[in-house]
């Protein structure tokens, strides 16, 4: 067990450096020129051109470096080292300046939001987004384990078929679509909650059903096919033999086999639920992380493209150790 | 069986530590949707509506316009009093002795001096430098601080010396700004300006959210000099609560990314009898279809701009709701009343909260006037006569009538007429739309196709495809598509559409790498030039490259003149030139806003074309909080009802229109079944 942790926490830069390079590569690529209003009045060329030299954008290799250092912590840790980071806190207090606000991974300013650096953007967005999914992971794995047990119980039967038709459309029916339906129902047509309101976690329940939904249809299809594979196994035949209540042989005998590759699912579900996802949060106005994943590459605001995906990244690789280790310790089988 | 549980006990605790830790604010008196998230709160840097709006509910400037007035009077604010010289200019300010900051300081003529000197110099890359350039001195002063640093930044010193030397250039550049730029405090409350050049609209521009102070002890904790150029580095961070020090009606007390601001009254603020609402949040709605959701479910009291498609339809049941009351809508239309007291007098309907105001802005199309295209073909569009014939058969009220369906003005002018008190604007050229009958429809088809012979392409066929650039979204695609299909047509020239992803477009359009080409402008102050300097030849905007030689001389001329009127008639010519005869630009109509918000229940909004709103005059009507008194434009006279200054209303402009003719008829057979 601890031999796979440290495995996995050798493997995680290198992930996450691999990742790196492809998307500022891609990012870089992007056409126009971050540093430019899409409207309106215009900076001056050569402010551009100062702008540009300020933060390393004139040079792919520089900005590559650079922001690999100060993104990985390594540039606080290498000024920490040299006494810059003392020289500067004293620098400041001498000057009668704010004390320089330094973080220990910096993913730089926000090109667009000129007030707002991308640390700031993560560190307000990122909670709603985990919450968000957090909620989403706990309906999905409710409904679309109680659905599939229904479907493996009796299969092929009325039942089993709804639970399917409903999981077909979990998973083909748009988020857009299923949001705008959710929305109109509830607050405008029976006045319960509220559209564009994200005052507290009670907003969060109708966008949370919408981004649940493909999740939990397949969560449905994998613990469906776990019971009827479970059900038809040779301890379950003896346990029924016994006289076992048939609820106890379900869940506490089937089940727990059956949960198991619904367990292995939820890590990059939960890592996907949790960093966002953009048409959720546009459609119920939820002020979480996915929308920047699109309008940073609307705005060519690299800084935060580059940040959002590493936090991503990062969120994805120990998501995945996260459930390797629950794996371990649900079914000491696997090693 | 616990293990299993593991995950969902995990899940279960991380929202429970939200529910604890996020704990929901009471709503403000008042919410409503700003038209897109604030983009910086630093004064001097900004040029986003939305940013100067919530500008004006933090900060107060010298002076304000009263937006309850027809030509938008200037009506003192910080500064309780100045006086012109006669030659105009030199003013003298004294601020009021009550005008505090949110933190209970006074506010001082050096705070505006500071501000000031924040947008001038070219570190602080001001949108809005160009503006400040009025004041004697200000160009100078930037051209040298922009050689200083230029030298500097090709200066071999290193580390410490490097430093040193760049923190001396600053300390004589804050010198050269005192002795040299025309703007010092005299004393605390007086503050002095001199200007370049007599400047009727100098008030207005100051009633603009650029000119307002920052709070110096503030910003200069945050700026830096530079080692590595030399530059005033501003850090970020003093823009957000709980640092922000504004001297506004309102404080920000709350801005979370994304997801909303808060604005509490400032409990220092010198006039705070006159606010009507304690409290003020925006949330941050970017989808266009949740905000009217937002609205509807009572969410927000306003939405600022309402962009759905079916806007359309809501304008046509109001229009509806009109025709159900017509009498009674004439007759407060008779008596002059702005066109939100009008609603509010008419019987309660939800149809009646939508309302569209035209703006200060136009939409056009631009020609690229350099005399070759990118490729190095020549540019046809080089060539006036060109783009005259190819102005004049674009049919403008199809684009207003069928597209845009919300009632804009056709434009036959840059800026829109009427939106400046005084000011005439010239006639424009006739284009295909305004022909009254088929025989005038042909005439002007042909006046256009000789044009062509003249400047030397006697068959269509001669010149090459025309490329439509445009950027996607915001049904830009539908408008091209008009002009596209009018120009085969009336031209028969061949058409080709061009899309592009808007920052691309933005480089295209700087690099005058297209050939046509949509754009906008929204006025930012109350005078011509706030449109018309976008066409000289050095303007940062003109992506046109138009070079009007006589466009030019007649600006030049106008800057100097110091005789009001003369002033405007040659601003008038300037414009003619352009909308007549040279036609860098055609424009293709005038900018409509849409508001959603009930008139029962909310004032203090005004109709005005220049369509500025001031957040912190709003009342909430009934909540029992303020005078809970409307506040309306005086009424016009009869007399001048058809005065283009008309507040009352496009929507009297649609009710006379063919479509409500139908509609109408439509009301009759329903009658008779």
């Amino acid at each position: 067990m601890l031999g796979l942790i440290v495995r996995r926490l050798v493997q995680l830069p290198v992930i996450v450096l691999v990742i790196y390079t492809l998307t500022l590569a891609l990012a870089w690529a992007i056409p126009g020129n971050p540093l430019e209003n899409p409207e309106g009045r215009q900076p001056k060329p050569e402010v551009i051109e100062a702008m540009k030299r300020q933060y390393n954008l004139d040079s792919f290799p520089n900005f590559y470096w650079s922001y690999l250092a100060s993104a990985t912590g390594v540039k606080y840790a290498s000024d920490a080292m040299s006494g810059e980071l003392a020289a500067e806190r004293e620098r400041a207090a001498a000057e009668g300046q704010a004390p320089p606000r330094r973080y220990i991974f910096d993913f730089g300013p926000s090109l667009q939001y000129e007030d707002w650096t991308v640390n700031e953007i993560v560190r307000d967005s990122l909670p709603v987004s985990i919450t968000l999914g957090a909620i989403a992971i706990l309906i999905a794995l409710g409904v679309g384990t109680i659905a599939g047990i229904v479907g493996a119980v009796k299969p092929n039967s009325m039942a089993d078929l709804a639970t399917l038709v409903v999981a077909l459309i979990g998973i083909s029916l748009p988020s857009f679509v299923i949001g705008t339906v959710l929305l109109l129902i509830f607050p405008v047509w029976l006045g319960i909650g509220e559209v564009g309101s994200s005052a507290g976690p009670q907003d969060m329940l109708l966008p949370a059903i919408t981004l649940s939904l493909p999740f939990a249809a397949y969560i449905a299809r994998l613990t469906r096919m776990g019971m009827i594979d479970a059900l038809s196994t040779d301890y379950v035949r003896t346990a029924r033999a016994k006289g076992v209540s048939e609820r106890v042989v379900l869940i506490r005998h089937a089940l727990k086999n059956a949960f198991l590759p619904v367990l292995s699912y939820l890590g990059p579900a939960a890592a996907l639920a949790m960093t966002g996802s953009f048409i959720v949060e546009r459609v119920f106005n939820v002020p979480g992380m996915g929308q920047h994943f699109v309008n940073g590459v609307q705005n060519k605001d690299l800084f935060l493209i580059i940040g959002v995906v590493l936090v991503f990244a990062t969120m994805l690789v120990i998501f995945n150790l996260a459930v390797d280790v629950l794996y371990r310790w649900v079914d000491p089988r696997i090693t | 069986m616990l293990k299993i549980f593991a995950p969902v006990i995990l899940l279960v605790l991380v929202v429970a530590a939200t529910l604890v830790t996020d704990r929901p604010m009471p709503r403000a008196d008042f919410s409503f949707v700003n038209r897109g998230d604030v983009n910086t709160l630093d004064l001097q840097k900004m040029s986003w509506m939305q940013d100067l709006r919530v500008a004006r509910i933090l900060f107060e400037g010298l002076v304000a316009n009263d937006v309850f007035t027809h030509d938008y009077a200037i009506i003192p604010a910080t500064a309780e009093s100045w006086e012109r010289s006669d030659d105009g200019l030199e003013y003298t300010f004294t601020i009021r002795e009550d005008a505090l900051w949110s933190n209970g300081e006074r506010v001082k003529a050096g705070d505006f001096v500071y501000s000031w000197r924040r947008a001038i110099l070219p570190d602080t890359a001001a949108d809005y430098t160009k503006l400040f350039q009025l004041i004697e001195g200000a160009t100078p002063f930037a051209d040298w601080r922009q050689e200083q640093l230029d030298e500097f930044a090709s200066s071999p010193l290193q580390g410490n010396e490097r430093r040193a030397e760049a923190e001396r250039l600053w300390d004589e550049a804050q010198a050269k700004f005192d002795e040299t730029v025309g703007v010092s405090a005299l004393d605390d409350r007086t503050l002095w300006v001199r200007l370049k050049r007599p400047t009727p609209y100098f008030l207005d521009l100051l009633a603009f959210a650029v000119f307002y102070p920052v709070y110096p002890p503030l910003v200069r904790q945050y700026e830096s000099v530079d080692a590595q150029t030399g530059l005033i580095q501003a850090k970020t961070g003093w823009t957000k609560p709980p640092d922000l020090v504004s001297n506004g009606p309102f404080m920000l007390t709350s801005w979370r990314f994304k997801r909303d601001m808060r604005f509490e009254q400032n409990p220092h603020y010198w006039n705070r009898e006159s606010l009507n609402i304690e409290t003020i949040s925006t949330p941050s709605i970017n989808d266009p279809n949740a905000a009217v959701l937002a609205y509807t479910s009572g969410v927000v009291d306003w939405v600022s701009d309402v962009t759905p498609a079916y806007r359309a339809d809501m304008l046509a049941d109001k229009m509806r709701f009109y025709e159900e009351h017509r009498e009674q809508y004439e007759s407060l239309r008779a008596q002059g009343l702005d066109m939100f007291e009008i609603d509010r007098r008419l019987p309660d309907d939800p149809r009646k909260d939508i309302h569209a105001i035209p703006a200060f802005g136009t939409y056009w199309y631009n020609f690229n006037c350099l005399p070759t295209l990118p490729d190095g073909r020549p540019n046809p569009f080089a060539d006036a006569r060109i783009r005259r014939a190819f102005a004049m058969t674009i049919d403008k009220q199809s684009i207003v009538d069928d597209v845009l369906r919300l009632g804009n003005p056709v434009a036959r002018t840059l800026i829109p007429q009427g939106s400046i008190p005084g000011y005439e604007s010239p006639g424009g050229l006739r284009c295909i739309s305004d022909a009254m009958s088929e025989d005038e429809k042909q005439e002007i088809m042909a006046e256009a196709r000789e044009l062509l012979v003249e400047a030397g392409y006697p068959t269509p066929g001669d010149l090459p495809t025309i490329e439509i650039l445009f950027n996607k979204d915001s049904g830009h695609d539908l408008i091209a598509q008009v002009v596209q299909k009018n120009w085969q047509e009336y031209l028969g020239v061949s058409v080709r559409l061009s899309q592009k992803e808007i920052k691309v477009f933005r480089d295209d359009l700087k690099e005058q790498r297209y050939m046509v080409s949509r754009a906008g402008w929204y006025g930012d102050y109350g005078d011509p030039t706030t449109f018309l300097d976008i066409n000289r030849y050095d303007d940062g905007n003109n992506d046109r490259k138009y070079n009007g030689e006589r466009y030019e001389e007649l600006l030049d001329e106008a800057a100097v003149e110091l005789d009001a009127e003369r002033r405007f008639e040659l601003l008038t010519e300037a414009e003619r030139i352009i909308m007549d005869e040279d036609l860098p630009m055609v424009p293709l109509f005038h900018y409509m806003t849409v508001y959603l918000f009930d008139p029962d229940r909310l004032s203090g909004l005004n109709p005005h074309p220049r369509t500025e709103q001031n957040v912190y005059l709003f009342d909430v009507l009934g909540d029992g909080k303020g005078t809970d008194v409307v506040r309306t434009m005086p009424p016009l006279p009869p007399a001048t009802a058809e005065a283009p200054t008309d507040t009352r209303g496009i929507e009297a402009g649609i009710l006379d229109r063919d479509e409500l003719l139908a509609l109408r008829g439509d009301a009759a057979d329903k009658g008779e079944e």
